[in-house]
């Protein structure tokens, strides 16, 4: 048989493979009592909004699912944070640092005299501090200068005579 | 197929996402809604089970490997997703999945998207009773006129198995369709 040279069109791949198969499958419908349509119909212009419809549905937000019994999640919460808080006592109870004397702020101790009625009696606080290293101005609130002493006697005394001068136990 | 290939990577892609999935729903969306009516067979059913199928697709193209070719891949999806809404359906109502096919056929008669006739809605009853690999085999073949290569890819199955499942359901539904 002669070549056709000329023949410029082309089929798909493996048309002809298939043709009988595809044949025999259009003869059998044709014969067959199968109706060839289903009778299903869709809405005027249902194809032509759709693509508008997915996009809008696609830009909703998805709705946040709240659980029926949704106090019971509180429960579990409450119990948990309840059995974190013991676990955390019973490891830390013995771990507790013994606190000291030093431990303690100088203003705190500073605070507790000020605010505390010590009910101590002179004689009390003089067996505990030592007379001979107490000063004059370690009671006082504002330190006695002499300028200050010379100032109240030159106010007070009317006549230098009434200082008794004379006792021996000024010499 | 390259444009295939092209359209996922564009999918991928941030910028070009909502081109490409334009592009994707225009492409399959009628191809996908006859495939789920045969299934679900309301229109109303159908719609939201397409657009659920369409939301899935564009939500999990990450996942998308290539393995399989896409239209086969949004087709198992689009398989998926009506048959989970008919179990849902029937769990719903608390019917058996046989009484709910019954009742959808018998559904038909009032849908005003139905515009079959007499042997028309008797075959959606001979459909009906089929179990529901020779009844998506058929409807793949027979009315989207599919090959066995593409029913096979999507269903997973041999192309021997699908032949021998094509030629039972022709043949039941047609001694159903002779039977009074």
């Amino acid at each position: 048989m002669k070549k056709n040279h000329k023949n410029k069109f082309k089929t798909p791949e493996g048309y002809f493979d298939s043709f009988n198969e595809r044949l025999m499958e259009k003869i059998a419908k044709e014969e067959s009592i199968i109706p060839k349509a289903d009778g299903f119909g869709v809405p005027d212009d249902y194809f032509k909004n759709l693509n508008d419809n997915i996009i809008s549905k696609l830009d909703e937000k998805e709705p946040k699912v709240i659980p029926l019994k949704s106090y019971k999640k509180f429960y579990y919460i409450a119990a948990s944070i309840a059995a974190i808080a013991i676990l955390t006592l019973a490891i830390n109870w013995n771990d507790q640092p013994q606190l000291g004397f030093e431990d303690l702020a100088s203003a705190e101790i500073d605070a507790y005299f000020d605010t505390t009625d010590m009910k101590l009696s002179s004689y009390e606080i003089a067996e505990v501090v030592s007379i001979d290293e107490l000063e004059l101005n370690d009671v006082l609130e504002n330190s006695l200068e002499d300028e200050h002493i010379l100032e109240y006697l030159d106010e007070n005394i009317n006549d230098i005579e009434e200082l008794d001068l004379e006792n021996e136990y000024y010499e | 197929m390259i444009a295939e290939e092209a359209l996922v990577k564009e999918l991928k892609q941030k910028d070009s996402q909502a081109k490409a999935f334009e592009v994707l729903v225009n492409t399959y969306k009628e191809r996908l809604y006859w495939h789920i009516r045969r299934i679900v067979l309301n229109h109303d059913d159908a719609d939201d089970v397409l657009q659920n199928t369409f939301i899935k697709v564009y939500k999990n193209i990450e996942g998308f490997k290539g393995d399989s070719k896409l239209y086969s891949w949004m087709y198992r999806i689009a398989t998926n997703e009506a048959l989970t809404f008919l179990k849902q359906k029937s769990k719903k109502t608390e019917i058996s999945d046989q009484e709910l096919k019954t009742a959808m056929v018998e559904n038909l008669q009032s849908d005003v998207y139905f515009e079959g006739d007499e042997i028309q809605m008797k075959l959606q009853q001979a459909l009906a009773i089929l179990p529901e690999k020779q009844k998506l085999v058929f409807n793949m073949k027979y009315f989207q006129e599919m090959k066995y290569d593409e029913i096979s890819e999507v269903l997973e199955t041999s192309v021997g198995g699908l032949k021998a499942s094509y030629h039972l359901a022709v043949k039941k539904i047609e001694a159903y369709l002779k039977s009074d």
